[in-house]
């Protein structure tokens, strides 16, 4: 009776074994990946202003053009559509690993000139191993070369300031992604004795990707302990204001164009979230631009001779 | 008592020998090249995973797509992004038999010219096709290495107006497996 099932076994193992026998469940079950990045959360390294949690890739070398034209209430036509007075700021950026990015710039705006490290810290990841956001770290540093008239005596750490970002982002679903920003400037001098030296935001920011090329994204930046000046015009004291954007992201190929409409014309981040004086109520908008162009530097290692 | 040990023994023998006619790679390689008088786009992974049953001539392979490396990030990125959206869909797949394989002696070594049938699935769109490979004996390893047309059009991958003079509709696909024997 026994040797007869074990017969009946052995006629059948083979049997079961085709039964089970389904090379592309192996193979899937193989595949899954321990963890797997989520790409392209947002389609360029800054929002409007604030930066995002995206990085050039490895050997990439990012060129981008930040022009902020003149406000629609400020002699609109006569500044011929703000170009005239338009402030513009050049980046030049480049990555030696993949969660590291090192860049210069200059602004017009107080003949800033700027360096800047950008590092990923976290990444939102799916598989074994998932993680819900990624978090991605700013830091830079400004000098201000703008010339003095009043004679009066000034160190060179007076021209310096900082601006610290930590990027919250997650991207809920492909076509939406949000971020909070925590973020500290600090002036290392102010105007005034009563002013804040270090002013703390927390940056908001969504996109919404309307075609696998274009996006709406909308950016908000409100201060925690803002700093106020005095109007020159009213003779009165002002809260300096939060900055506000609302934008499109247009991708074609190497580029990312990004056109806004922001009440915040300073570019470089010190003045555009703790100085900027556009009051959104009054008109003070300035439509606004960001193009990236990206150069491949270090070719992957498929690609190299 | 001696017949049952024997038949165990027996037993464990079929299935192992049935394991061993499975040969299985983890490191396949697959390009795919649009062409367009504008601009060419080559994509290299090396990370395609394939499985050949020798028994019954059943093949599958599994190409992990967020494996393909562009010699531009950004075109990797809308690759992914944009056209295969790897994302909902993470692999493309085949999954089917050496046509004629009764026929076929495994025994010589050489090269052998034929085809897989089965199904396709990429961009979560599966369709029958067709590839005609060269397999290759030898008495360490065998081959499989093909070539295919692919059409973007025929798995739903959209390829925008403005950038039809860039990506061609039909792209040239090659595999690569070798399994060790």
């Amino acid at each position: 009776m026994r040797v007869k099932t074990l017969l009946a076994g052995v006629l059948l193992a083979p049997g079961l074994g085709w039964a089970q026998d389904d090379l592309l469940a192996d193979l899937e079950s193989a595949s899954v990946p321990e963890q797997e990045y989520v790409l392209a959360t947002w389609k360029g390294t800054k929002v409007v202003n604030l930066q995002t949690n995206e990085l050039p890739a490895r050997g990439v070398l990012q060129y981008s053009i930040l022009h902020r034209f003149g406000a629609f209430n400020d002699d609109f036509f006569y500044n011929f559509l703000g170009l005239d007075n338009a402030q513009v700021r050049l980046t030049l950026d480049y990555s030696p690993y993949d969660w590291l990015n090192l860049g210069l710039g200059h602004t017009g705006v107080r003949k800033t000139y700027d360096g800047y490290a950008k590092y990923r810290l976290l990444r939102q990841s799916r598989g074994k191993n998932a993680f819900p956001f990624s978090l991605t770290g700013f830091s830079a540093l400004y000098y201000s070369a703008q010339r003095f008239n009043d004679d009066l005596p000034r160190n060179t750490s007076d021209r310096f300031s900082y601006v610290h970002e930590l990027v919250i982002a997650r991207k809920f679903t492909p076509r939406f992604s949000a971020q909070l920003v925590p973020t500290l400037i600090h002036f290392n001098v102010q105007p005034r004795r009563q002013d804040n030296n270090s002013v703390l935001a927390l940056g908001l920011a969504a996109r919404y990707k309307f075609t696998p090329q274009h996006a709406i994204t909308l950016e908000y930046v409100p201060q925690l302990n803002g700093n106020t000046y005095l109007d020159p015009v009213s003779g009165s004291q002002r809260s300096y204001t939060n900055a506000l954007s609302l934008g499109v992201d247009i991708e074609t190929g190497g580029h990312v164009f990004q056109l806004f409409i922001t009440n915040a014309p300073g570019v470089a981040e010190p003045y555009v979230f703790a100085q900027n004086t556009g009051e959104v109520g009054n008109g003070d908008l300035h439509f606004g631009f960001n193009i990236s162009r990206v150069f491949t530097i270090v070719k992957p290692r498929q690609f190299q001779e | 008592m001696q017949t049952r040990y024997y038949l165990l023994l027996f037993t464990l023998l079929l299935c192992l020998s049935a394991q061993a006619q499975k040969l299985s790679t983890r490191s396949g390689y697959v390009r795919f090249f649009s062409e367009t008088p504008l601009e060419n786009i080559e994509a290299i992974n090396e990370q395609s995973s394939s499985i050949l049953n020798l028994e019954n001539g059943q093949f599958a392979f599994l190409v992990p797509i967020k494996g393909f490396v562009f010699e531009k990030a950004l075109m990797q990125e809308h690759f992914n992004e944009n056209y295969l959206e790897s994302g909902q869909f993470p692999n493309a797949t085949f999954k089917g038999q050496i046509r004629d394989f009764a026929a076929l002696d495994l025994e010589v070594e050489g090269k052998r010219e034929i085809v897989l049938v089965g199904t396709m699935e990429i961009h979560g769109v599966s369709r029958q096709v067709e590839i005609p490979v060269t397999l290759m004996i030898a008495a360490q390893e065998m081959r499989i290495e093909g070539e295919l047309m692919v059409k973007a059009s025929d798995y739903a991958v959209k390829i925008p107006a403005a950038k039809k003079d860039n990506i061609n509709n039909e792209l040239a696909l090659t595999v690569k497996y070798r399994y060790a024997r």
